[in-house]
């Protein structure tokens, strides 16, 4: 691994199926290596990301999450990401009040012809997250809060 | 449960950087200790067949894929589940050769991502359910909104497919805005001659039975969904017998009320009962109600008394009826009309005579029109100058920012017209840009160049320019401050959606654009398409074009007609949609809010929202702002997702 601190984070990157995983599948075709530290999970829009996905990662030991959309105008589903940055905004201030930087958990934009920039985007979260370090864990009731099979109460309008 | 892991190699792509013994050695460590089965090239006819039966072999009960990435073959694997008796949704893939061997450096490193990404596969595919293709009958016939060229082509085409087609215009005639016109560019052929064998075909052609055209009508209501939509459609009292009218005209001879027509820009009278213009389609008057007598109380009878065809011919107590079709599809063909130049500054339209836009002058220009096609001055003077202004209200932020790419078009076909008919007569064009796009539309733009008479000014914003009357009460064109004469000043203004686009975008649900045409579900890919399922787009309501595009465009519409509802076939949905869950439901209606394809409803006597699964296309946004937690998205529940981002931390 690249860096001397032998820090290496664990990062969730949510990506929607059309553009954003488009464009990390585009990245992939160009062979071009990105740290590996994004876990991938795949989800049909960036709309469909719960913010409680992102503090449960938080939670579950991710040091940051990545939310990758179509861009402004080219959402497959016309307007989820559009949601998903109104959401984005508000968890934005939650952590923010949790102490929680607000670099670890970054919204961006990639269309499936940009591998370039999707390679640029995983450099640039990695290379941040790794310059603040663990995530100190939270405390253990906290976690009991957040239950895989409970009602996802959002924490964001609509 | 039995869990199957099955490993492709995808020859040295993955192999070279993933170690499968290594994900052999850790899935003993995963939840239900799946097996694992490493194969070369799944995807291969070869790799398909071994899968297929180690899966007829194994009877694993979930099944994890890691290869190359899921837009490439989840579908492949899904129909090699099926192939083997197993739901296709029980497969989970991972994405190990695109975002991970591809694109890592160090084996080592490569293969622990990959594993973890397994691991998140393998707790999540634990929770996946079985999802069926719900079945849904359809009906292959189709309402068609719109009689001009678009919606004239999509509703014959349809029918000599074998559709029904309910093709509803709103004016009492078909054929549009070019059956107006004489001429058409590129090529200065007859416009009604060239749309004859269409109208024909579609009135009394052989496939003419299966189209119920209903002139004078508009849709009000639409209920359902695609393949089974209801339409509720209005029809206005025409007073006159479509099926027993033999178009002779003796009815509007013996009316005595007069009013301007118009259809012919207003510049002409014509009759309480009448024809919109001389040779129209079909070929039947029809009664302006409050321009009628009887409308102000008198009892006059003077066209039914003078009609030979008998008495039921024009009934003048006819009122409105709506009527309701059942229908699969729906084509907006509801096409374009003109920018009012009234509402640009210094143009003189309405307020200065001899100024009219171009649909005023193409009635002039044709032979049923106002001046049965002379090109006169108001006071029947041939002109000795004409101004054609080009470019207005269009491509200015003031206006309209388009381009509406037509109209230097047809301005060089006036040019070649009015040169004809006035060899002498100077022809001044001011032009912003210039636009003569294609193989065919240079021929008129060079006789216009090379016509000694013309002359091509250009200009930079509209309001260089100016049209006034001079001293000596001829008009005048100012250009930058330069005066030119000018008898008789023709306006180009922007391609506009026609009036009713807006309730009809309310009616449908179906989205517009900033300038208020229909918008395509994707501008190239899918450009007869609306943001509305079942609801097609075609012609010039989807942004400005010549008859040529507008054809092509109500073809098109139709091909996605015969592709998706075929008589007796029953459509699959796709099941990755969102589920209500009534009993959590608590009625808040928010997702009602989210939801970009009106999918969802609200029973107000349950209290409940619910979503249709045929409109629904498994976004999910809903589903995350739920407050309740009452909406499942199939196939990417909160389950799921949390054991897969549990999974791939662990």
């Amino acid at each position: 691994m690249t860096e001397s601190n032998g820090f290496e984070p664990k990062i969730i990157g949510f990506f929607c199926n059309w553009c954003s995983y488009a464009g990390a599948d585009k990245a992939g075709g160009m062979q071009q290596a990105y740290p590996p530290n994004v876990q991938v999970i795949r989800v049909m829009c960036s709309g469909r990301v719960d913010p409680q996905f992102i503090l449960s990662a938080l939670v579950k030991g991710a040091d940051g999450v990545i939310v990758l959309a179509c861009h402004p105008g080219d959402c497959h589903y016309k307007e989820g990401n559009c949601r998903a940055l109104q959401r984005h905004r508000l968890l934005l201030l939650m952590l923010e009040q949790l102490g929680i930087e607000k670099e670890r958990c970054r919204l961006d934009y990639v269309s499936a012809g940009e591998g370039e920039k999707f390679n640029r985007v995983i450099h640039e979260m990695v290379a941040a997250v790794r310059t603040l370090g663990p995530l100190m864990p939270l405390p253990e009731h906290d976690s009991h809060t957040i239950r895989s099979d409970a009602p996802m109460s959002s924490v964001a309008a609509p | 449960m039995k869990i199957g892991i099955y490993f492709c190699n995808c020859g040295s792509n993955i192999a070279d950087k993933i170690s499968s013994a290594a994900v052999i050695e850790a899935a003993r460590s995963f939840p239900d200790q799946p097996f694992v089965n490493i194969l070369d090239f799944i995807c291969s006819e070869d790799g398909r067949l071994r899968f297929e039966e180690s899966l007829k072999s194994e009877q694993p009960d979930r099944v994890v894929v890691a290869a190359c990435s899921p837009r490439d073959h989840e579908a492949t694997f899904r129909r090699c589940m099926t192939a083997a008796g197993m739901n296709p949704y029980l497969l989970q893939m991972v994405n190990i050769r695109e975002q991970v061997a591809w694109v890592t450096e160090d084996p080592q490193v490569a293969t622990d991502k990959a594993i973890r990404a397994i691991r998140g596969a393998v707790g999540r595919v634990r929770l996946q359910q079985p999802l069926e293709r719900k079945q849904l009958e359809v009906c292959p016939d189709a309402l068609v909104i719109g009689a001009g060229p678009a919606g004239m082509k999509a509703a014959l085409s349809l029918a000599e497919a074998g559709r029904s087609v309910v093709l509803v215009e709103r004016t009492p005639f078909i054929g549009g805005l070019p059956v107006r016109f004489e001429e058409l560019f590129p090529a200065l052929e007859c416009a009604p001659c060239m749309l004859e064998p269409l109208m024909g075909d579609l009135l009394h052609g052989d496939c003419a039975g299966r189209i119920e055209l209903m002139t004078m009508a508009e849709l009000v209501e639409v209920t359902g969904f695609y393949g089974n939509f209801i339409a509720k459609i209005r029809q206005k009292p025409r007073q006159v017998s479509l099926h027993d009218c033999i178009g002779c005209g003796e009815c509007a001879a013996a009316c005595p009320a007069t009013t301007m027509n118009g259809f012919n820009s207003s510049a002409s009278e014509r009759k309480a009962i009448d024809f919109a213009f001389a040779g129209v389609l079909p070929n039947a008057p029809f009664l302006l109600e409050g321009v009628c007598v009887r409308s102000k109380g008198e009892d006059c009878r003077a066209c039914k008394d003078a009609c030979p065809m008998g008495a039921d011919v024009i009934n003048l107590e006819e009122v409105e009826t709506v009527v309701e079709r059942r229908i699969g599809s729906i084509i907006l063909a509801t096409g374009a009309g003109l920018y009012d130049a009234a509402h640009v500054p210094g143009m003189g339209l309405g307020s200065l005579p001899d100024v009219y836009d171009a649909l005023q002058f193409e009635r002039m220009l044709s032979s049923t029109g106002p001046t049965s096609g002379e090109i006169m001055t108001a006071n029947g003077s041939a002109p000795a100058s004409v101004a054609i202004i080009h470019c207005v209200g269009s491509l200015d932020e003031d206006h309209n920012p388009y381009c509406s790419g037509i109209c230097c078009q047809y301005a060089f076909k006036f040019n070649h017209l009015i040169s004809a008919k006035l060899p002498d007569t100077i022809i001044t064009h001011y032009h912003r840009e210039l636009t003569v796009p294609g193989k065919e539309a240079h021929t008129l733009f060079q006789q216009a160049v090379q016509n000694t008479n013309t002359c091509l000014k250009r200009y930079e914003r509209i309001t260089d320019l100016a049209v006034s009357l001079a001293d000596d009460g001829r008009l005048q064109v100012s250009a930058h401050g330069e005066l030119e004469p000018a008898d008789l000043v023709i306006l180009c203004p922007a391609v506009i959606p026609a009036a009713g686009a807006d309730s009809l975008s309310a009616l449908l649900d179906v989205s517009r654009d900033s300038s208020g045409f229909f918008r395509e579900l994707h501008g190239r890919l899918d450009a007869a398409q609306s943001t509305i399922k079942g609801v097609y787009l075609a012609g010039a309501c989807q942004g400005p074009m010549d008859i040529q595009k507008a054809m092509l465009a109500g073809m098109a519409s139709v091909g996605h007609t015969l592709a998706g509802l075929q008589p007796g076939r029953i459509i699959e949905i796709e099941p990755i949609t969102a589920e209500v869950d009534e009993t959590r439901c608590a009625g808040c209606r928010l997702c009602i809010s989210v939801c970009p394809y009106h999918a969802i409803t609200f029973d107000t006597e349950q209290n409940r929202s619910r979503v249709n699964a045929v409109l629904c296309h498994g976004c999910g946004t809903c589903v995350t702002a739920c407050p309740a937690g009452a909406i499942n998205g199939h196939h990417f529940t909160n389950a799921q997702i949390m054991a897969e981002i549990e999974g791939v931390l662990k």
